[in-house]
């Protein structure tokens, strides 16, 4: 399998006037595609700037970060977001829907910010509200919807756009373990059908869906265990 | 996409009302003031401006100079309408007289209507002017001297909706055939006539009374400058130029005699309205000031909504930072914000609009004027529509521009906070409101103190109870007569004749005065009036020395005169006694009045004499009698003034004035610029409190966790309070120190135009400064007290 993230010696600190804390100090590794990667440590270790890095919401401070055989450390703003919506898909552990649109709305809004034509974003939203069983909620607002539900709808809102990459941030933190083994198998699911997965968690069971979990700890990769 | 923006903007409408309300509010009353505002100011400048060739019609001015003092003259002379056939410049000159006051009747006197203006025109005026002619041959509208075009509104009252072309209506004991209808003049037109006769009328009857001296026709006659004269150039032609043509023709005429002097100015039709011949601007100026109160009211409601959707947009980050993450760019969200201030602008827009029509009546009647509002004037709505293109801009973009430009991973993690410069500026707007309220407050309160200055004021002559009748010019020869027929009458204290129109506007003056001691050269403006021997104790004015006139015909060769009189003359005690020689006429100076205001208070009194026989000696009558009465016989004495009036006039209908009406008549426009003033500052303090209350609301629930910290902790209601206060209360604090000199400054020069005025203490500042105090106080305190006292658990669970 090709790689699809190779990351070399990677470099983030974070500043405040007196203190500079290491948060990713020379990290390397890589994933390939189809990969299942569940990435653990601590909290402080580092582990969701990695996520955000990998996911073009933020910028390395050095070291190198190569995404489908492009480098993509230090692409600027307007770059990065168009590289995220064509490639990425995100799952957070609070949800982040936007309150104010329906479930429908929420799914379909990466859609219309990739130009998706109106009848084929109806079609689309409407196999991945089926597929991940929330149809018959098309309509409720978040509000209205349990946790579990909610965060269904953020995983059908990250892979509407059938994207390459799915980051999922701790995305049964905030469900209870039926919940969370449901969005689990989804993500599972989904990897089968080729979508490479990278998730941060602190959760030893999630973490075993994955095939190969990268501990970090201060920054760096400590260890490696390869389940599959 | 766009449809998901608009559906996103209405739901968050809906679901934060509270903030809705505020920003809608705020946002239609600003849009519906202004919207009333600047239909008033497009309406006053599109004065004459419906004339198509309104760019190339001029009027003419003349300009004396007296005593080295220039005086502008709205009329010239008729002979300029000759001149202008030989001056390649010129496209077609019009000349006007005018008369009001008059009376036209049907031919059998059924109906009489009074107080009519009418003029004389030359033939070209209906092809000068696009006045539109509903009934007639606009070419051919006076086939003969005897021709007369009316308003439709007369013809209605003459004829009813009967076609009136051909009747006849009768004016100076003539008939007249009506040759033309025209529709009423427009508003906005500074010619307005009820009927227009051919000058051939006016030219017939000055030949018949004989001309003036060796002038026998208007064409000839050099002397009267009674004609309103507009002229059309052709297009490029320098107007200033063409106006020294004039002046050359005219002064070649009089073969440059020096006593002859005038020099003839041009004016544009379009400046007509706003300035006056002597170049007055403060008409036009009134206008600037209320074009500038349009756009500080837009202002203050664009600062509310920008202010609050700034400080909102702390709620609004995690939105942005998921749109972001799913796929959206700056420019799409960009857009979407503006989407969203487009939809709240839109809903407050028709508010306004509705706001604008129900309070159409009431805004004539604070402010006097006509609020033009039909969607027919193109021009007030297209200056409207501008102006509120520009505020949308304005309100949209800053905004827009800042929630866009959130960066996703801070907004998602609600790791956002204002930068320094949003929360500076934010101030800086909160501090601008205030301060422009401030001035607001200021003005009121300087504008009420100086009408009610004004109307305390001692003028030196009781006006009150006392009313003017305006008899016929021939009850001059009768004045004794009627006098005594009305002195008969118990509830009239006491009558006088007079050749007085307006006590409080004696405008009638001559440099044609001679006294001894003179220095050389040395001439003297004085106003001159016509009175009985009766007029100063009716008027209760007082004689500070010497006697008043005796009624005896001695009193042809005695003059009074006022204490200004007296000190610009320079005459030496005695004064009683001394000789002067008023328009060549030798007499005595019997007595010395008490100085009185005859003018408007925004001038110092002036010089002025009283003559008693003007009647006789100019043939300028004393047919004007003020009846001093009292409060309770008013309408007694009124009925008593009436029959004796109908005795002798039977055309004109009987009217009557009262003195401190007539007064303070003078002062309404001030009086309902000062109502302005208040409507005005009210709503903007009232827009101002809105952005306020918001900004409250927002704080204390931003700082809930803070307040309830604080509270476990034992901070109480009043410490909690004064917490969310203080930086408010500082910023209208800051806001008074920056706009009481301001207030100071531009109210002194507003006071300035008048000679009897208050000052602009410190305690009218200060009064306005707590006002604006006490009112932020009153607005911030309601929120900061709701979460001060709300339950600390509750708060912190919240959080």
């Amino acid at each position: 399998m090709n790689s699809m993230i190779k990351i070399k010696d990677l470099e983030k600190y974070y500043r405040t006037e007196e203190v500079q804390t290491v948060a990713l100090n020379k990290l390397t590794f890589d994933v390939k595609e189809g990969e299942f990667v569940a990435i653990m440590g601590p909290s402080g270790c580092g582990k969701s700037t990695l996520l955000n890095i990998i996911g073009l919401l933020d910028d390395p401070d050095g070291g190198s970060f190569i995404f489908n055989g492009i480098e993509v450390a230090g692409f600027n703003e307007r770059k990065r977001a168009d590289l995220r919506k064509h490639n990425i898909g995100f799952v957070f552990q609070s949800f982040n829907l936007i309150d104010e649109l329906t479930v429908y709305e929420n799914v379909e809004l990466p859609l219309i910010y990739t130009g998706v034509k109106p009848a084929d974003r109806k079609k689309r939203v409407e196999e991945v509200l089926e597929k991940m069983q929330i149809m018959h909620r098309r309509n409720h607002f978040p509000q209205q919807l349990s946790g579990g539900q909610q965060q269904r709808v953020a995983v059908a809102r990250a892979v509407v756009n059938n994207p390459k990459l799915i980051l999922a941030d701790e995305p049964t933190g905030n469900l209870d373990s039926s919940n969370g083994n449901d969005v689990m198998q989804l993500l599972t699911e989904l990897n089968d059908q080729g979508t490479t997965v990278i998730m941060v968690t602190h959760s030893e069971h999630d973490a075993k869906y994955s095939h190969r979990i990268i501990r970090m700890l201060d920054g760096h990769k400590v260890t490696e265990d390869i389940l599959v | 996409m766009i449809m998901n923006y608009f559906k996103i903007a209405w739901r968050n409408l809906k679901q934060n009302k509270f903030y809705s309300i505020i920003h809608i509010s705020g946002l239609a009353i600003g849009l519906a003031a202004a919207i009333m505002v600047l239909a008033w100011v497009q309406s006053e400048k599109s004065f004459d401006t419906f004339h198509k060739d309104y760019k190339d019609i001029y009027v003419f001015n003349a300009q004396f100079n007296i005593n080295g003092e220039n005086r502008v003259w709205g009329g010239v002379p008729g002979p300029l309408a000759v001149y202008s056939k030989s001056i390649s410049e010129v496209g077609k000159l019009v000349r006007i007289n005018s008369e009001s006051n008059q009376t036209i009747s049907d031919i059998d006197r059924d109906k009489i209507l009074g107080g009519l203006t009418v003029a004389a025109v030359d033939n070209g005026f209906f092809s000068l002017f696009d006045f539109n002619v509903i009934e007639g041959q606009r070419n051919h509208l006076f086939p003969d001297v005897n021709s007369v075009v009316i308003t439709k509104s007369m013809a209605n009252k003459f004829f009813g909706d009967h076609n009136v072309l051909g009747k006849t209506l009768k004016y100076r004991n003539e008939n007249f055939t009506v040759t033309g209808v025209l529709e009423d003049f427009p508003e906005n037109s500074s010619l307005q006539y009820d009927a227009i006769f051919p000058m051939a009328l006016y030219s017939k009857e000055f030949k018949a009374g004989g001309g003036n001296g060796d002038w026998k026709t208007i064409d000839e006659d050099l002397g009267n400058y009674s004609f309103q004269t507009f002229v059309k150039l052709h297009a490029n032609a320098d107007a200033n130029k063409v106006a020294n043509k004039f002046t050359k023709r005219y002064m070649d005429v009089r073969n440059n005699d020096p006593a002859s002097k005038v020099e003839f100015k041009l004016q544009n039709l379009a400046d007509m309205h706003l300035i006056t011949p002597d170049g007055n601007k403060s008409a036009y100026r009134m206008v600037q000031v209320f074009l500038l109160v349009a756009i500080l009211l837009l202002a203050i409601a664009s600062i509310n909504y920008i202010n609050l959707s700034t400080a909102r947009s702390l709620t609004r980050a995690k939105e942005v930072g998921v749109r972001k993450v799913v796929g959206a760019n700056k420019k799409q969200l960009f857009f979407q914000f503006i989407i969203e201030t487009i939809v709240l602008f839109s809903i407050a827009l028709i508010i306004a609009l509705v706001l604008v029509f129900l309070l159409k009546p009431f805004y004539n009647s604070v402010s006097g004027r006509h609020l033009e509002t039909s969607f027919g004037n193109t021009s007030i709505w297209s200056t409207i529509g501008f102006a509120l293109l520009g505020m949308l801009m304005a309100v949209s973009i800053y905004p827009a521009m800042v929630l866009s430009a959130f960066k996703p991973l801070p907004s998602l993690k609600g790791k956002i906070a204002s930068g320094v410069g949003i929360v500076a500026l934010r101030k800086a707007l909160v501090v601008f409101q205030f301060a422009v309220s401030v001035i607001l407050i200021v003005g009121t309160l300087v504008i009420s103190s100086q009408m009610k200055h004004i109307r305390k004021m001692d003028l030196g002559y009781d006006k009150d109870y006392v009313f003017s009748v305006s008899f016929p010019i021939e009850a001059a020869k009768n004045a004794n007569a009627i006098k005594s027929e009305l002195e008969k009458e118990p509830s009239i204290q006491m009558v006088s004749a007079t050749g007085i129109g307006d006590m409080s506007q004696l405008d009638s003056e001559t440099s044609d005065l001679e006294w001894s001691g003179q220095i050389q050269g040395q001439n003297l403006l004085i106003a001159q009036a016509s009175i009985d021997n009766n007029f100063i104790p009716t008027m209760k004015m007082q004689l500070v020395e010497g006697a008043n006139f005796s009624g005896l015909p001695s009193d042809k060769t005695s003059y009074i005169v006022n204490e200004t009189a007296v000190k610009e003359m320079g005459l030496n005690e005695p004064i009683v006694g001394q000789k002067i020689k008023f328009h060549n006429n030798e007499g005595t100076i019997i007595g010395v009045v008490k100085d009185f205001n005859f003018k408007s208070l925004r001038d110092p009194i002036s010089p002025l004499l009283f003559n008693s026989n003007w009647g006789t000696q100019w043939g300028w009558g004393q047919n004007i009698f003020y009846v001093r009465t009292t409060a309770g016989e008013a309408q007694k004495t009124i009925a008593a003034v009436k029959k004796q009036y109908d005795k002798i006039a039977t055309d004109i209908p009987f009217s009557y004035q009262f003195v401190d009406k007539q007064f303070e008549a003078k002062y309404e426009a001030d009086t309902k610029t000062g109502n302005l003033f208040n409507f005005f500052a009210a709503l903007t303090i009232f827009i101002s409190c809105l952005g306020l209350l918001g900004l409250t609301t927002y704080t204390a629930r931003v700082r809930i966790k803070e307040i309830g910290v604080r509270k476990v902790l034992g901070a109480s209601v009043n410490n909690l309070v004064k917490l969310l206060v203080k930086d408010f209360i500082f910023l209208v604090i800051l806001a008074i120190l920056i706009a009481s000199p301001i207030a100071w400054w531009l109210m002194d020069s507003w006071l300035s135009s008048y000679a009897y005025r208050i000052q602009v203490s410190w305690q009218i500042l200060l009064l306005a400064g707590c006002s604006a105090v006490v009112i932020a106080l009153l607005t911030v305190s309601f929120q900061a007290i709701k979460a001060a006292i709300a339950n600390p658990i509750k708060s912190l669970r919240t959080e």
